[in-house]
């Protein structure tokens, strides 16, 4: 198993050195020139053609991309073309906030996913079922800005419960977390219900249940555990978008994460912010590919990486 | 089952850690209150704008919200005031050689920057010089807005309370220039301890509010500067929000958590004057909006009635009201009214029969294409108003194709050195003439020595109207000034190298509760004055 997980993170390595030319070479060809993006409208050419040499952006690609890798590996990403900050200081600001909104997302859309999921498929075509999956079809349907809205006019202005926005107490996370997390925890609902009326059906369940084992036994330590895989790697892979993908939420509620700054960063043609930001988001969605992957061996003994089997 | 427990308690135990992690709800100790004494509001303010700002440095500060947080902790030698008259600032006064070619300006005396340093002629040079990349930093980069000094030769320290700035050429606005809230007086040993690279991220001013904290992408929180020359103000702490989403800010001064908020979202000016506690503030702005033609384009070079009947073909008072609520006015010069050296040479009415009667004449009674180029997200409803002088064209027969870019590839696609490069017939662009002055609002846009890449992106070229701009440039009379520009503004009028659009006007609104805030033109809003009241 160690080796395993070794194995994987020294693969992690060309993968991320792709997404660093990969990604540095995109934003370069987005039009737009960064430099008079950054001297603003009202700047003399000789001071945009400054900013230029400054940025480097006369050098030809692959020497800029030399210059970056080669800084990287010291552990200095450059400076924010915008802000002039070190790309380091403002992704290590940044990264907590979205961490928080998305682990309190994800927490909310497991609890609730996988628990609305489990009663609407034992109780398959009841009301609460028929409930639940309308919520989900809707929970998937609404867009996330109009909901962060809604909610900030009810909570609010309305009932004064709760911080229209900013992130001082924990009161201020309830909001963006329901926002953020709705989408996902309707698609748990809905995955965590079909898989587990796929595992509900097998002949390994009558036998559960011809033993005379109770109903709850049954559902919660025979099935539920079978039916989680597929229901992991799509939290796995939830877990990496929200954090990446979190830009409407985090604008809606004015929270600072990374989704906000690399969008604002793409806008003002920041390059260095966009390169280290993407990197990260592409390391974090390795290991949580990597966790999920360790998870699926907990969950079912015949997947092995430990060893190769041979017929 | 057991491990399936651990995958559900390990997010929730993180989560829990992350929460307490979070800064707890403050909860102030309660004092038993006397009833016989009045109660104390507590004299905080906070503000939600838009967009934060880029950076807090003279040297690359370039947007109205750098300027608007700025100018609370570092102030100028001048103050432009919201009547756009100049005060004195850290300058007491100022006089201007009978040549016109120095002024001598008499500084504050006893004044300290926040780290106690002292404010003296020293201090402004090193500010000045840094500025423009003279004197000491001679060599080292000017600031992004060092133009506005470009015709300063050098600064002299007099004596430790006078300087004399020295010019180059004539420069008739340099006073509004030395308003500019970039070229605000920094502690130079704040400056000389930054590190290599570094720029400055917590002024150091003489300001009447302290730099306290930056919460990147949240807010700048300010506290009052005790010993402020002009005395302290009552705010005792001022905080700025930064609140990109329009709805939300709206949501926040509903609530109270904000006292007042810039730029309302003109579809809920209705529902919030209906609000009770909150007032609206409608207040100019320097800022217009116009549709440049290129006038290099096979279409419109030498074509002065299809311009005009462009002009004639578009409702500017309709766009206005349909979608900016009438708060807008239609553009009558190509700078706004407030401005020195303001003349009204329009609007032009609304008038499609005279459009078209003017596309006959020009030859094109049968109407033709034309590429519409325009930004969208940079200025209030760009897009939606592009679209809808789209359809007003259309009235005529002029089919406009829109091209719509977001603001970074805007600005390259338009800025075209050679004007056979440019695919555009018309581009849809804003200026602000921040310095409150005509030669700003002019000059860089219809001398056609400044061509891109420099800002007369409409290539336009008349050497009566050359002539006229330089000559107010160098003429020291503001009576004379203002004739030349009235004349320089008429010529342009009649050109028509822009389908003059619209002056933009803020829609701020602020809680019942606050009183004194300023509602600057420039597009900020000041807080030293204001106080709270319940």
């Amino acid at each position: 198993m160690y080796g395993y997980i070794l194995r994987r993170l020294l693969l992690a390595i060309p993968v991320l050195v792709g997404v660093s030319i990969l990604v540095f070479s995109i934003v370069r060809f987005i039009p737009g020139d960064p430099a008079r993006i950054v001297a603003g409208v009202h700047a003399s050419q000789e001071y945009v053609e400054r900013v230029r040499a400054e940025l480097l952006l006369d050098e030809p690609i692959h020497l800029q991309y030399y210059v970056y890798m080669s800084n990287l590996l010291q552990g200095d990403m450059g400076r924010s073309s915008f802000t002039r900050r070190p790309v380091t200081e403002e992704l290590f600001e940044r990264f907590p906030n979205t961490l928080i909104l998305t682990v309190a997302a994800m927490g909310i859309a497991t609890i609730f996913g996988m628990g609305a999921g489990i009663i609407s498929a034992t109780r398959r075509y009841s009301l609460f079922d028929n409930f639940t999956m309308l919520f989900a079809l809707a929970g998937i349907a609404i867009p996330v800005f109009w909901l962060g809205l809604m909610f900030q006019l009810l909570f609010s202005v309305q009932l004064g419960w709760l911080p229209s926005s900013g992130m001082e107490t924990w009161k201020n996370l309830v909001m963006p977390a329901m926002t953020l997390g709705l989408a996902t925890t309707a698609l748990i609902a809905r995955i965590t219900r079909s898989s587990m009326l796929d595992v509900l059906g097998q002949d390994y369940i009558n036998t559960a249940r011809s033993k005379g084992l109770v109903e709850r036994v049954v559902v919660y330590k025979h099935a539920l555990k079978n039916a989680l895989i597929p229901v992991v790697t799509v939290m796995g892979l939830q877990f990496g978008t929200l954090l990446g993908g979190a830009v409407l939420t985090e604008t809606v509620f004015t929270w600072p994460g990374i989704g906000r700054l690399l969008v604002d960063s793409i806008l003002t043609r920041d390059y260095a912010v966009v390169q280290g930001a993407v990197l990260l988001l592409a390391l974090l969605f390795v290991l949580i590919n990597l966790l999920v992957d360790i998870i699926y061996a907990l969950l079912d003994p015949r997947i092995s990486y430990g060893t190769q089997e041979v017929d | 089952m057991k491990k399936f427990l651990v995958l559900l308690i390990i997010p929730a135990l993180l989560l829990g850690l992350m929460i307490s992690g979070c800064e707890p709800e403050e909860v102030d100790p309660v004092d038993p209150v006397d009833p016989e004494e009045p109660v104390e509001v507590a004299q905080e303010i906070a503000v939600a704008i838009g967009v934060e700002p880029e950076n807090l440095d003279p040297l690359k500060m370039t947007s109205a919200p750098a300027a608007t947080v700025s100018e609370h902790m570092v102030e100028n030698l001048l103050y432009l005031n919201e009547d756009g008259e100049l005060e004195p600032a850290l300058a007491v006064n100022w006089e201007v050689a009978d040549d016109g070619m120095s002024y001598l300006i008499e500084l504050r005396e006893g004044v300290t920057f926040h780290d106690g340093e002292p404010f003296n002629a020293e201090a402004v040079k090193y500010n000045l010089d840094r500025f423009m990349g003279k004197g000491e930093f001679e060599g080292e980069s000017p600031a992004v807005f060092g133009f506005l000094l470009g015709e300063v030769d050098n600064v002299e320290v007099v004596d430790e309370y006078t300087i004399r700035i020295n010019m180059d050429e004539l420069f008739a606005p340099l006073a509004f220039h030395l308003s500019h809230s970039f070229i605000a007086m920094h502690s130079p040993a704040s400056i000389d301890a930054l590190a290599e690279g570094d720029d400055i991220t917590a002024p150091v001013g003489t300001g009447p509010f302290k730099y306290s904290r930056w919460d990147r992408g949240e807010q700048i929180v300010m506290e009052r500067n005790e010993d402020y020359w002009g005395g302290a103000p009552e705010i005792e702490e001022a905080t700025f929000k930064f609140v990109p989403e329009g709805g939300s800010r709206v949501i926040m001064i509903e609530t109270g958590e904000v006292d007042a908020v810039m730029d309302i979202p003109f579809a809920e000016i209705d529902r919030l004057e209906a609000a009770e506690g909150i007032n609206i503030v409608y207040e100019d702005s320097v800022r217009n909006i116009y549709i440049g033609f290129n006038m290099e384009s096979d279409l419109f070079k030498n074509n002065q009635e299809l311009r005009q009947a462009i002009n004639y073909a578009v409702d500017k008072q309709a766009i206005c009201d349909a979608i900016f609520a009438g708060a807008y006015e239609p553009a009558t010069a190509p700078i706004v009214p407030a401005v020195f050296g303001y003349h009204q040479a329009g609007p032009y009415e609304y008038d499609p029969e005279r459009a078209m009667e003017l596309l006959a004449e020009a030859g094109y009674e049968d109407g033709f294409e034309m590429e519409l180029y325009h930004p969208t997200g940079r200025y209030p409803m760009d897009a939606t108003v592009a679209e809808t002088v789209q359809g007003m064209l259309a009235e005529v027969g002029i089919q406009a194709n829109l091209s719509t870019f977001d603001w970074g590839t805007f600005l390259e696609v338009i800025n075209q050195e050679n004007p056979d490069d440019a695919e555009h017939d018309a581009y849809m662009l804003g200026w602000g003439t921040v310095t409150w002055d005509a030669d700003y609002g002019l000059y860089p846009l219809f001398h056609s020595d400044e061509w891109p890449p420099a800002s007369n992106r409409a290539y336009y070229a008349n050497e009566e109207v050359d002539a006229l701009l330089e000559q107010a440039r160098r003429e020291m009379d503001p009576g004379v000034r203002e004739q030349l520009y009235a004349e320089a503004i008429q010529l342009i009028w009649d050109d028509a190298p822009w389908l003059f659009l619209y002056n933009q006007v803020q829609v701020n609104a602020e809680l019942d509760r606050v009183e004194g805030l300023i509602h600057h033109p420039l597009e900020n809003i000041s807080v030293w004055d204001a106080r709270i009241v319940e």
